[in-house]
């Protein structure tokens, strides 16, 4: 079966305070959206909501992932359906080697959609868990690092630990292509980064791209654009996209700036179907 | 074979005790000093508002422990595979004590001929008296330190006697286990090291027992270390008694010019412990560190003291504890730093961080600074914090369920400090029963983790290393724009 992703009228708080106000969106495998907006749009949020981090509410709506309904499912189970985000900010977690937490990771996400059952000591399934040879793993892991230029040294650090903002941003793209997502949101990959590593950045998104990956790359400048050829770009205002078109859209905003299609009170803005 | 005395403490047990070892009355003297000490001493209390460790001694039941369970060699089949699990191939030498009586003593062959002494401290009361009588219990941690001293002093068993003549370094750890498999039992294990001048030893202690029952039992331990002219002793202590255990300990170290210390303490077990630990810089240069761990669950109770005492110009302290609290678990922790008037061109620090994984457990952190001199440099940090929920996030996002990347985020946590802890087999052993722990009996994904953790230490990734330079040029990936 195709994995889509499919968002219906979804509604999400922080704090009480409203801040996806209706989103529908559908990403299939091997499309690439480009998710744009101006600041406190609703973006982040909206990548957070999909992979389902507790500081949020969802009020109202649907995420459909795979044919199931995900609303309900804990941050891990989305991940092991192989749902991913990078980050925006990579939390950095001291004392945790890169290295091990990957090789945990890369057996979850194998493991794959298995549910917590009721009573289920969680740990009592670990155990289960069939294990990747840790030389088997370094192999895998040195191939894909060796893709995205990322220096042999890092996978000895702690998870993002003294990183650079620009390593951190391509250590999420080495989790992407390890662990091998059938739809990635890329929230703010290209923020903080110089033109050089935009562009590696940019090269490794591109060396994932292909049928089996669908992308919904979350940015607000078009900047990102130049390398990654998005097949739709929407825009967020207030939280609901009010506009979705072809590649030139990103142009047009890039020209126009966002202003222009703030939705007037107590309508739904204007939503054009690329 | 010396027989155990009845439950009760008294005088006429002390007497007792020491008829039944037939020790010199100069030891007799000692232990009925120490004994009155004990009686005229008030039971220590607390502060007002402290998590009240000492409050929960002051109820305990010492009257019904027996002071002295002597035991014989032969070891019960659990103590004898847990004993095998700890023992690294190298080792310089090997003491197990059981109960009140040390029952294997191993010293390897050349220290013996370089006239290194290892023996049990009873023994060594008959052969070196006149050692014995210059440094046990007088200035490191003395008889009268605190009322718990007076009654180990009283009571003291069995224990250990490491003497290490000048020049003399001993490469590989010794090694030594407390086994309490007695209920209702107190045991007074005292360990006593003198380290002469420009010598060296790595020395591991492990508490443990092994007996099932709600039947408390009492590990009440002195640890005494002479430090001379630029020796160096490295202490490693591993507590994991059982939650039937209660433990009082004191360990100090007194310094020598140059003389330094170092202290690994790591904690995991009994159910309330009262904990001092000493470094006495005394000579001038001197230097202490102190790294300890601890994990707390249960409605455990912990009092954790530490003391860097600088007495003399240009020593050095540094002090870095690192705990996790589960459950109903209290922990205390009161670090001082003491530098005297004398003690210029010191340098002091202390920092203390616990991790909160519970709504119900406690930690409270109380760090201190003495200053009487002024050209000092001393600093001290604490912080007691849950885990952050954006980290848990994080790893949930990468698949891994939460209880897993509870237990991750809290390897993280105590990794820098198990880095510091300079034995391996120690270290490894430590990060499996953190794991254990929080995970009951779940140790497949201990081992797993633990493995991974040092095949990657071990083998390094150098091996499979790719040169960046040589990669193929095919794989260059295109920029494309529109």
């Amino acid at each position: 079966m195709e994995s889509e992703l499919i968002i219906k009228n979804l509604h999400a708080n922080i704090e009480g305070k409203p801040i996806l106000r209706g989103v529908d969106l559908l990403v299939k495998q091997g499309e690439v959206h480009a998710l744009m907006g101006p600041n406190g749009s609703g973006k982040s949020t909206l990548a957070n909501v999909i992979m389902g981090n507790p500081k949020y509410e969802v009020t109202e709506g649907e995420i459909w992932f795979k044919g199931e309904n995900i609303l309900e499912y804990s941050p891990d189970r989305r991940a092991r359906m192989r749902l991913f985000l990078a980050f925006q900010y990579p939390m950095s977690i001291p004392g945790v080697s890169v290295a091990n937490f990957l090789r945990r990771s890369l057996e979850a996400v194998r493991e794959g959609n298995k549910p917590l059952e009721e009573g289920e000591n969680p740990s009592g399934r670990l155990t289960k868990r069939r294990s990747i040879p840790p030389g088997e793993f370094r192999k895998m892991l040195q191939e894909k690092m060796r893709l995205l230029k990322v220096d042999n040294s890092f996978i000895n650090r702690s998870i993002n630990d003294g990183f650079s903002g620009g390593e951190k941003k391509r250590a999420e793209i080495l989790q992407m292509a390890l662990l091998e997502p059938e739809v990635a949101l890329m929230d703010e990959t290209d923020s903080g980064l110089d033109i050089d590593a935009l562009k590696i950045v940019s090269e490794s998104v591109n060396a994932l791209r292909g049928p089996q990956l669908g992308i919904l790359l979350i940015t607000h400048y078009q900047r990102i654009l130049n390398y990654i050829t998005p097949d739709v770009v929407h825009v967020m205002y207030d939280g609901r996209i009010v506009k979705s078109g072809g590649k030139e859209l990103a142009l047009e905003l890039e020209a126009r700036g966002y202003e222009w299609l703030r939705p007037s009170d107590g309508e739904n803005g204007v939503t054009v179907n690329a | 074979m010396p027989k155990a005395l009845p439950s009760g403490l008294s005088r006429s047990a002390v007497e007792e005790l020491s008829r039944q070892k037939e020790e010199p009355e100069w030891m007799l003297q000692k232990r009925l000093q120490a004994w009155d000490i004990y009686e005229n001493t008030p039971t220590p209390l607390g502060r007002r508002g402290d998590l009240g460790t000492l409050r929960m001694f002051s109820n305990f039941k010492f009257q019904a422990l027996s002071p002295y369970v002597p035991s014989n060699g032969t070891l019960p089949a659990a103590i004898e595979q847990s004993l095998e699990e700890a023992l690294v191939d190298q080792r310089a030498g090997l003491v197990v004590q059981r109960n009140a009586s040390v029952v294997r003593v191993e010293l390897d062959e050349k220290l013996k001929r370089q006239g290194v002494i290892l023996t049990d401290l009873d023994s060594a009361v008959r052969d070196y008296p006149e050692l014995v009588q210059q440094y046990f219990m007088m200035t490191c941690v003395p008889v009268n330190s605190t009322k718990y001293t007076a009654l180990h002093a009283a009571f003291w068993s069995g224990g250990i006697f490491l003497y290490i003549p000048r020049g003399v370094e001993i490469e590989e750890p010794i090694l030594t286990q407390v086994w309490i498999d007695s209920p209702g039992s107190a045991t007074f294990a005292h360990t006593l090291i003198i380290a002469e001048d420009q010598s060296s030893v790595r020395y591991v202690e492990e508490h443990n027992s092994a007996f099932e029952g709600e039947q408390a039992s009492l590990l009440d331990s002195v640890v005494e270390v002479y430090v001379k002219n630029a020796a160096h002793v490295e202490f490693s202590n591993l507590q994991d008694l059982g939650l039937n255990v209660w433990n009082i300990t004191n360990k100090n170290a007194v310094h020598e010019k140059d003389g330094s210390t170092t202290w690994v303490l790591a904690d995991l077990g009994s159910r309330v412990m009262l904990a001092d630990t000493g470094v006495g810089l005394t000579g001038n240069g001197s230097v202490g560190e102190l790294v300890g761990v601890f994990f707390t669950d249960h409605d455990q109770r912990y009092s954790l003291n530490t003391l860097s005492d600088h007495a003399s110009t240009a020593t050095n302290a540094e002090t870095l504890v690192k705990g996790v609290l589960t459950d109903e678990s209290r922990v205390e922790f009161i670090g001082m730093i003491r530098i005297r008037p004398k003690a210029q061109q010191t340098a002091s620090f202390l920092s203390d961080h616990t991790l909160l994984l519970s709504d119900k457990c406690r930690a409270e952190s109380i760090p201190s600074l003495e200053i009487g001199a002024n050209e000092v440099s001393a600093s001290h940090g604490a912080t007691t914090g849950k885990i952050d929920e954006e980290q848990l996030f994080y790893l949930m996002v990468r698949g891994i369920p939460r209880e897993e990347a509870e237990r991750i985020i809290v390897q993280g946590f105590f990794e820098p400090v198990l880095q510091r802890i300079p034995l391996e087999n120690l270290r490894t052993r430590l990060r499996r029963s953190i794991v254990r722990r929080m995970s009951g009996s779940y140790e497949t994904e201990a081992d797993t983790w633990v493995d991974a953790q040092e095949r990657w230490e071990v083998e390094g990734v150098d091996e499979y290393a790719i040169s960046l330079d040589s990669k193929p040029v095919d794989e260059e990936i295109k920029l494309v724009e529109y």
